[in-house]
């Protein structure tokens, strides 16, 4: 070794008796033990995780570029013969309208009224008895939400009954029956459901504004409103992007209260996305065309995460 | 991923916010109207329990029921009709057995990847976690042909199945940040002493997860509790389906009997899990601060 | 069979999806145990579209079940044509030349030239009809098309709601359409399933003129009921059509049969037409494999012996048209005796008569209409059935 000759004899000695390939070769085998003894442990969650989620999803993909006929299973293959039939589908576009109105309620209003509320109940007298009120629904599994509400929509309901003792003469008006009734109404239980989170998580976010900049502001003199836009509404963005994605995502795949409360609807199957991929599959057998709808949904949802990552990340460095 | 932040600390967020003003009446007024228009459908449903089904198709909704025995009988009916002993019991399993399982699984993936040094382990973290990541919809007709050929479709095991895988990635992601969290020379020591691994695990890690996994175990339990979509697809038998299921099909159902019936039926499904929450609400309150980290 | 063999019986299942009936099929399971020495499990899918999915795709992985429930019509054909099913041909001469089974009866499970069910039940879709609001506004029976509507008038005069009809569980809105439609031409009607009559015709237009006519009488209840039974035992309407497995509903929701209600057999617009009524027979069919089963065979053949439909009709008020056995109330004795003594035609429900495909897309069209039954929605409800129509017919 060249570079050994200016070193003393001992190091010399010392340094041809260990051998850089044995170091890196333990260093390999721990590094391979180690992972053995990993993977055992990760093994009941890859097992499970990979059989029945993964693989799943993978065979779907594949199954929407077939075609199923009944009764015989797989047939052949289509090429993408699913997906233009989706294009063309009377009842696909009902449904996409219908879930991009769940899509736009679902980020406007939870957010707005739970916002407002947040703000609103700051320091009322009963402050948290208020804010476990709006809290309770949120307990309740959206089934049993459903079924109470299908009843409170009812033509001789709680609403009804309402709206004819302000209106004076009788209200009789089939809220989950009429196609122009039937999305608002299960979108206001729906945010009567979700608001209480939604306020939660935006007070979470609220108190974990450092005071100092809010002093800072208030010393040079700016207005409560300044504050608000210039200091708390930045601060509050990344809480906010949680919340509207999460509002997205379940206005999206929003199955649970539709089937439930839709139960009386001609037009159920056209309610959402997820219900049409439902009653294709599973009332009609058009198993590869459900499967195709489960892909559109499948896209929607990953680019909805994808962009949360990448605003995500804008936001932090933005505060940073 | 529905795996919502069920609850929230009320007490905490109180102490939190300094400012308490002096109740402004108006203000107060209003936050009385907005929290009894959020409380009518509740009040509905409690008094309609109360009510017989003659009672309840000729009163008012939201009249007084005229006495409090008829709800023994509507919780006969729907017991008895909508096979609730059954759906209770098959919930319970599905929701202990299921979240418990998949806590446990996810607390031994999560030692192996933050307490385990190789290389590459954000794949597998990926891996695990990528089980949250797509919606429902995309797993049903795959498993819905695939639980047949291997004839655990409408089965107890099945359904288990399902559930824990479901319910692994998202503690994963919880425990592992709690474990990467913990300092090191425990179980550093424990190792010299010759201790082997899945000790180590056993005796060091898991007793000082316990929070962390009673809050993940929660908020697994109550969303098995409440999911009616792989129920619907995967369990439908009497035998086997959910609490949620027996529900939805009894409302559905061509049974006679009215919404009052129906309405107790749904107190009765509603019943475990809002205790649950009532009852452990500080542990649901950590499953919401461990999951915002 | 003796005793030794009953110890180590095979569990023999029936698969269904009439949840509603489980107890009492479980009954008669029971009482094939106590007779044949194998019981007869029942088991229960709690919605028809998730057990139509089980079965075909039992059947695309080989595995079907022995015995299950079924539906007639195209679904049926579309069954047979798979080669999953046994033919029962034997299994009926028997039945015939016993005296219990009517060859009309066998002919309703036939496909091509086999047979390949034997009936769950076989219902008549009658009037069931409220003595008491019939007496207050002195009404009789009606014998003609004239006489419905002039009971409908007096019912209406007195009060009362002449007919009860709702949308509930999403499956309903057909019955109105296909009494029509039978009452006016039953030959455009049977055009209507092998796609030679489209559904914006002009003899589909003129039943929806009626029926829009109708509700702008008031003739029609609150479509929007999730309680037909009880709202019917409650008096809402005073006219109920609907298939004869619902008396003993309507028992259970309290009313008397033949005390409380009534039946007739809807007369035709048409006087010249023959009497005819809406059949429905669900039926109950055997994998090939299971011919090789005994003790299958053997269920089976409890199940429609005097004894066995004595049993069914028991348990659940069910008649499977044995014409040995009891009937299960006077009301289906009434109806049988009225078929036998006028030569009633059977014609098929609209439900098994109509595509499988595209069922569910047309009824929910029907619902439609029910719940703005105007002609303008009539004719929006034509234009989109005849475009699924169309299709379909277009496709196979």
């Amino acid at each position: 070794m060249m570079a050994a000759t200016h070193l003393s004899a001992d190091n010399n000695e010392l340094l041809e008796r260990i051998s850089w390939s044995q170091i890196e070769a333990n260093e390999r085998r721990l590094q391979r033990r180690n992972f053995w003894v990993a993977f055992a442990f990760m093994s009941p969650a890859i097992l499970l995780v990979t059989t029945f989620l993964l693989t799943p999803v993978v065979y779907n993909i594949f199954l929407s570029f077939t075609r199923w006929k009944k009764f015989k299973g797989l047939d052949e293959f289509a090429g993408t013969a699913n997906y233009v039939k989706l294009v063309t589908n009377r009842l696909f576009a009902d449904a996409l309208y219908n879930t991009s109105l769940w899509v736009g309620a679902s980020i406007i209003f939870p957010l707005v009224i739970g916002f407002g509320l947040a703000v609103f109940l700051r320091g009322v007298a009963l402050e948290r008895t208020f804010k476990s009120i709006i809290f309770l629904p949120r307990i309740f599994a959206p089934t049993a939400v459903g079924v109470i509400w299908f009843y409170v929509y009812a033509p001789d309901g709680v609403v009804n009954r309402f709206l004819s003792f302000f209106a004076g003469g009788e209200v009789d008006i089939g809220w989950l029956y009429q196609s122009d009734t039937v999305t608002p109404a299960i979108i206001a239980t729906f945010v009567w459901q979700t608001v209480g989170l939604v306020m939660v998580l935006i007070l979470l976010g609220l108190s974990a504004i450092p005071k100092d900049p809010l002093e800072a502001a208030r010393i040079d003199g700016a207005s409560s409103g300044q504050v608000f836009v210039r200091i708390i509404l930045p601060l509050l963005l990344p809480t906010l992007l949680v919340v509207t994605i999460l509002s997205v995502l379940a206005g999206f795949t929003v199955f649970d209260l539709l089937w439930i409360m839709g139960a009386a609807n001609p037009e159920l199957r056209t309610l959402s996305l997820a219900v049409f991929m439902y009653f294709e599959a599973f009332q009609k057998g058009s198993w590869a065309f459900g499967s195709s709808i489960a892909v559109v949904i499948g896209a929607v949802v990953l680019s909805v995460t994808w962009l949360q990552a990448l605003l995500q990340h804008r936001v932090d460095k933005m505060i940073r | 991923m529905t795996v919502a932040i069920q609850d929230l600390d009320f007490e905490a967020l109180a102490a939190k916010q300094q400012v308490v003003q002096k109740g402004v009446p108006v203000k107060f007024i209003f936050a009385i109207f907005i929290s009894a228009i959020w409380l009518v459908p509740f009040y509905y449903l409690i008094i309609s329990v109360f009510k017989t089904t003659e009672e309840y198709s000729v009163n008012h909704p939201l009249s007084l029921p005229s006495g409090i025995t008829p709800v023994f009988g509507n919780a006969v009916v729907a017991w008895q009709q909508a096979k609730m002993g059954a759906g209770l019991l098959n919930s319970m399993l599905y929701g202990v057995v299921g979240a418990g399982l998949a806590v446990f699984f996810a607390a031994l993936a999560s030692y192996g990847l933050s307490r385990i040094d190789f290389r590459r382990k954000n794949f597998w973290f990926m891996l695990i976690f990528a089980g949250t990541v797509f919606p429902f919809q995309m797993y049903l007709i795959p498993l819905f042909f695939g639980y047949q050929k291997l004839g655990i479709l409408n089965s107890q095991l099945g359904m288990l199945l399902i559930y824990t895988a479901i319910c692994i990635p998202f503690p994963v992601l919880v425990l592992r940040n709690y474990m990467n969290g913990l300092s090191r020379e425990m179980d550093e020591a424990a190792r010299m002493d010759g201790a082997k691994e899945f000790s180590v695990f056993w005796h060091i890690i898991l007793p000082n997860c316990r929070g962390p996994m009673t809050a993940t175990f929660l908020l697994q339990f109550t969303w098995i509790w409440n999911d009616l979509l792989f129920s619907t697809v995967l369990g439908n038998r009497t035998e086997v389906r959910s609490i949620m299921n027996a529900l939805q099909v009894f409302q559905g159902s061509y049974s006679s009997t009215g919404p009052n019936v129906v309405l107790t039926a749904t107190i009765i499904a509603s019943v475990p899990s809002v205790l649950l929450f009532f009852l452990l609400r500080r542990h649901f309150m950590e499953g919401m601060r461990v999951s915002s980290i | 069979m003796t005793g030794a063999t009953s110890a180590l019986a095979a569990e023999i299942q029936l698969f269904h999806d009439k949840g509603f009936w489980s107890e009492p099929l479980q009954t008669v399971g029971d009482a094939a145990g106590v007779a044949t020495g194998n019981p007869i499990t029942q088991v229960a899918y709690s919605t028809p579209e998730q057990y139509k999915a089980f079965i075909q795709s039992a059947i695309a992985g080989g595995d079907v079940p022995d015995m299950f429930t079924w539906w007639t019509g195209s679904v049926f054909s579309e069954l047979v044509e798979t080669g999953a099913l046994a033919e029962l041909d034997g299994l009926w001469d028997d039945l015939i030349a016993s005296g219990d089974f009517s060859e009309g009866t066998r002919d309703f499970y036939k496909v091509g030239d086999h047979i390949y069910g034997v009936p769950l039940h076989l219902s008549r879709w009658v009037a069931l009809y409220n003595k008491e609001q019939f007496a207050e506004a002195g009404v009789e029976e009606p014998e003609s098309w004239n006489d419905l509507i002039a009971a409908a008038d007096k019912l209406k005069a007195a009060g009362f709601t002449p007919f009860h009809a709702t949308v509930q569980d999403g499956w309903r809105g057909f019955i109105w359409f296909q009494e029509f439609m039978i009452r006016t031409d039953p030959e455009a009607y049977r055009g209507l399933h092998d796609g030679s009559v489209a559904y914006d015709s002009d003899a589909v237009r003129n039943a929806f003129e009626i029926w829009s006519d109708w509700y702008a009488k008031g003739y029609f209840s609150d479509p929007r009921s999730n309680e037909e039974v009880a709202d019917f035992a409650r008096g809402k309407g005073s006219i109920y059509l609907i298939g004869d497995w619902a008396i003993g509903l309507i028992e259970a929701a309290g009313m008397t049969a033949g005390e409380d209600f009534g039946v007739f057999i809807m007369p035709n617009q048409d006087p010249s037409l023959p009497a005819s009524v809406i059949v429905e027979g669900g039926p109950i069919v055997l994998s090939k494999g299971a011919l090789d089963k005994p003790e299958v065979v053997e269920a089976l053949k409890y199940f429609v012996s005097v004894d066995g439909a004595n049993v069914w009709a028991e348990a659940s008020g069910n008649s499977i048209g044995n014409s040995n056995a009891e009937p299960p109330n006077v009301l289906v004795a009434e109806v049988n005796q009225q078929v036998s003594a006028d030569a009633t035609l059977a014609i098929d429900r609209w439900w098994e008569a109509v595509p499988g495909d595209i069922q569910g897309e047309v009824v929910a069209e029907l619902n439609r209409f029910m719940l703005d039954p105007t002609m303008e929605t009539a004719d929006e409800v034509m234009a989109n059935i005849q475009e699924l129509n169309a299709e379909y017919w277009a496709d196979n």
